[in-house]
């Protein structure tokens, strides 16, 4: 046997499983979405664009993904950098705090924030107690619950993500940097930031692609009534079985994310090239 | 009887030609380094003496067996390697029985008692349940050495073992080498860019350029009797000064003269002056200009223009001369090797 | 001394991280709180300590099958992650770029959202064999434990030391003695942390269980999102306590044995 046969041998059952597990069933998908009576049609894709609730659906899940990004973004970034330069005794304790969440199931973590949010919740009691908000004020089944519970669940992959790329810059830039007449600030600006720029980016498009994908948090902080476009594949699929919509749909959700993605490749591409 | 030879070995990676015909001859029990400088191909050589690389055409055979085709696990060999190469996960007599327990040698019994031998020999006996990681440099390169000899193969490959090691450390392991070899006898094939390594352990050293062999011959004749302006550059940094010799004298390009050994060739030449055999006159012999001093501890080197050639020529740490100074040099007639123009 | 960064940003960056830990673990900890508060109603903070919910949820014929169902589908999911990822990993060890289309196309479903073939495995799952089985979760399970462990075998083999394998040629150790006496041995550490991935990632898994779920086969999470779905209660609390437990001693574990972090970053 030679070194390239054995290597495909080893290979070769884990080629087959995906290809069985993975690609096969998107290929079904595929086929689904643009299948009718009488052969392929592509009435599915019509049926979504013609009506007025789906197209509102399509909106909401980008938008709120949109938002969700940023505002990992925006907290990620700090505490990234925090943890990057810290000591490696506190920065193990941070890489657990970031890593827990994401290993525990997402029904629990979830579970929590409805508990958290609940009319009677602590959050709604104490603004409530502070007068900020009225009696009937409630968090639960709103957008806003939404982005908190997916914030929370996604941060780790943005942290992660940034932090991989900042621990590896060498300190001694900034140095060079302050040397040069910038303060904290304007370092972290002019040089951070841009050099964390694909960690940044590689962390944007994974929460992005993670929270239009999502499903099990926004229904169950999001009720019935705020549906995502997930949550509306996974209604047809399990309750009205309406497998060709389904399949449409996710075809719809899944292009729509490559869509949006493919301008920031090439901004990543191009900052490289 | 020989118990390594190579016949026309040639090899190419891609369009790079890396080994240009080598033909080569070890008899059983000798030691012969591959010396020469980073990209030769001896490093390249000795892989294909093991295995581990492919010829382009040729052949490899070892005790009369024609094993070019043979990988490394069916061919009788041993090799030691640069970084040691031991299994972590192993202890030290683990390692060494290795080899042993993959060729199939011996019952248990008989392998430790061969793994005993090979530790005593290096001296490593109450180091033989360590982990490697647990020792310092020079003890993980005796355990590979352990290794590589508790076998008896029929060709033992070293691939620039003591490179890793300091100074001091390495001349020690030069004369256990030499001693282990005398012992023990195996046929040896050595690798190294270093030359007092080579001169001081081979039976023969294998000079090697650019993928061919530049010289083969023992230690004190490849020294004493460079064939080329290679090998004499390469060996004791020899000076090399152009001159055309008539009457039993050598006239260099300013016109100063010198004698030569009777019996040289007529016409131009190229001397090879070996910077330990030049001496420093009071009076009489060459001028040259002095041109730097170096301070080595036991002695100076001193960097001198002799006729527009720059050389280098070593003095006692007594003789203090100033560069800018003009300085008397002499160099016996027999001294002197004659190259080619 | 000059100090890097000014003083009332380092206070900023301290309180900062406080409530960035608050904000990470406070689902968590209310989940546990709730799951020992007397009160029937899901509210926190808890009034008063009780383990009953406990006794609740181990007494309950759904949530116990639940639970075995998740961890025998874990355990196999672990053994066939392992095994088949470790495998992979070896053979991408080998190739020549590090990096290349064929280990992107292994780590894929690391990043893309499971519901991508979620839905399609049970389409197909469903025209192939008709309703979705234990075995369908299997397969669902493996593939997107996979790559975890062929991240973490990947990382320890690339550390490894190239010239062991050409050395154990050299001795004689044919390529499947190779395999097992010095390949393997390399990748312990990476296959280890793996299996503990895989199992945690199995046992957790909501989303592909929510689409291959029938009446017979329902994980431990899919009980849990039914029971939200319905009206959450303490009971649930408890048994996301203990799947939180759970979760804490495989990290605690990981982390005692091969260092947790070297894993973390990318």
């Amino acid at each position: 046997m030679t070194d390239r046969r054995e290597t495909w041998l080893l290979l070769l059952p884990g080629l087959a499983l995906l290809a069985l597990g993975f690609v096969l069933p998107i290929g079904r998908m595929l086929v689904l979405s643009v299948q009718g009576q009488d052969g392929y049609t592509l009435d599915q894709f019509a049926r979504f664009f013609q009506d007025t609730f789906y197209p509102l659906v399509l909106w909401r899940t980008v938008w709120l993904s949109a938002l969700i990004t940023m505002i990992c973004a925006a907290i990620g970034f700090p505490l990234a950098y925090i943890m990057a330069r810290c000591g490696p005794r506190l920065r193990l304790w941070l890489v657990i705090m970031v890593i827990l969440p994401l290993m525990t199931s997402v029904v629990v973590r979830t579970f929590g924030w409805m508990v958290l949010l609940a009319r009677s919740g602590p959050i709604s009691s104490t603004l409530r107690d502070f007068g900020l908000v009225g009696r009937s004020f409630q968090l639960m089944h709103t957008e806003t619950a939404i982005v908190l519970g997916m914030v929370q669940v996604l941060l780790p992959f943005m942290v992660l993500s940034l932090l991989g790329v900042i621990i590896r810059l060498d300190p001694r830039l900034e140095e060079a940097a302050r040397t040069m007449g910038c303060s904290f600030l304007q370092t972290m600006r002019m040089v951070v930031l841009p050099l964390a720029a694909p960690g940044l980016l590689a962390g944007s498009i994974l929460v992005f692609t993670l929270s239009a994908s999502s499903f099990v948090t926004p229904a169950l902080l999001g009720g019935p009534r705020i549906e995502v476009l997930a949550g509306s594949i996974y209604k047809n699929v399990t309750q009205t079985l309406d497998w060709n919509f389904a399949a449409a749909q996710a075809v719809i959700l899944f292009a729509g994310i490559a869509l949006l993605l493919i301008p920031y490749l090439r901004l990543g591409r191009r900052a490289h090239g | 009887m020989s118990d390594l030879t190579l016949t026309n070995i040639t090899k190419s990676f891609g369009k790079v030609e890396v080994l240009r015909g080598i033909d080569l001859t070890i008899r059983s029990g000798e030691f012969v380094s591959l010396l020469g400088a980073s990209g030769c191909g001896k490093t390249t050589l000795l892989r294909i003496v093991a295995g581990l690389e492919g010829v382009s055409s040729g052949r490899v055979e070892i005790a009369g067996t024609d094993v070019t085709g043979l990988p490394p696990e069916k061919r009788d060999i041993a090799m030691m390697f640069q970084s040691y190469a031991l299994l972590p996960h192993m202890s030290v007599a683990e390692n060494v029985r290795f080899p042993l327990r993959m060729r199939r040698v011996g019952t248990r019994d008989e392998q430790d008692a061969k793994v005993r031998a090979a530790l005593e020999t290096v001296q490593l006996t109450h180091l033989a349940d360590r982990a490697p990681r647990q020792l310092s440099g020079g003890q993980q390169q005796r355990v590979a050495l352990a290794r590589a000899i508790v076998s008896n193969p029929k060709v033992l490959l070293l691939d620039e073992p003591l490179s890793n090691l300091d100074a001091r450390l390495r001349e020690e392991m030069q004369v256990e080498l030499i001693e282990i070899h005398r012992r023990i006898g195996l046929t040896t094939l050595f690798v190294t860019h270093d030359q007092d390594e080579a001169l001081s352990l081979s039976d023969r050293v294998v000079l090697m350029n650019a993928g061919a062999i530049e010289q083969q011959a023992p230690p004190r004749e490849i020294y004493d009797a460079p064939a080329t302006a290679y090998a004499s550059s390469f060996l004791g940094a020899a000076n090399l000064v152009p001159a055309r010799i008539a009457d039993g004298k050598a006239q260099l390009a300013d016109g100063q003269e010198l004698a030569v050994a009777p019996g040289s060739p007529d016409g131009n030449v190229t001397l090879a002056l070996r910077q330990e055999n030049v001496d420093f006159l009071d009076g009489g012999g060459l001028a040259a200009k002095v041109i730097t001093r170096v301070y080595m501890g036991s002695r100076h080197r001193y960097i001198l223009d002799l006729a527009g050639q720059t050389i280098s020529v070593l003095a006692p740490a007594s003789v203090m001369l100033e560069p800018g100074s003009l300085a008397r040099i002499g160099i016996a007639p027999d001294r002197i090797r004659i190259l080619p123009g | 001394m000059v100090r890097a960064v000014p003083g009332w940003l380092r206070i900023a960056a301290v309180v900062f991280v406080m409530l960035a830990a608050i904000f990470m673990l406070a689902p968590l900890v209310v989940v546990m709180g709730v799951s020992v508060s007397e009160s029937q109603f899901v509210a926190f903070p808890p009034q008063g300590f009780t383990f009953r919910w406990y006794g609740n949820a181990l007494g309950s014929p759904a949530y116990l099958g639940a639970f075995w169902l998740s961890l025998t589908l874990a355990v196999l999911v672990t053994v066939s992650a392992t095994l088949i990822g470790g495998a992979a990993a070896i053979g991408l060890s080998r190739g020549r770029r590090p990096g290349g289309p064929a280990e992107t196309f292994f780590l894929s479903p690391l990043v893309l959202p499971s519901i991508i073939f979620a839905i399609g495995l049970l389409m197909l799952w469903s025209a192939v064999f008709g309703a979705t089985s234990f075995y369908a979760l299997w397969l669902a399970h493996t593939v997107v434990a996979i790559p975890y462990v062929i991240r973490t075998t990947l990382a320890v083999l690339a550390e490894r030391d190239p010239f062991l394998e050409e050395a154990a040629r050299t001795m004689g150790a044919t390529r499947l003695k190779r395999l097992w006496f010095v390949t393997l041995p390399q990748c312990r550490p990476g296959l280890l942390a793996g299996a503990f991935f895989a199992f945690n990632i199995s046992f957790d898994e909501a989303v592909l269980s929510l689409f291959l779920r029938n009446p017979n086969l329902t994980t431990l999470p899919v009980q849990i999102y039914g029971q939200l779905e319905f009206s959450p209660d303490p009971t649930v609390a408890a048994v996301s306590t203990l799947m939180i437990l759970i979760t804490v001693a495989l990290m605690l574990i990981l982390e005692r044995m091969l260092g947790l972090t070297r894993f973390a970053s990318g």
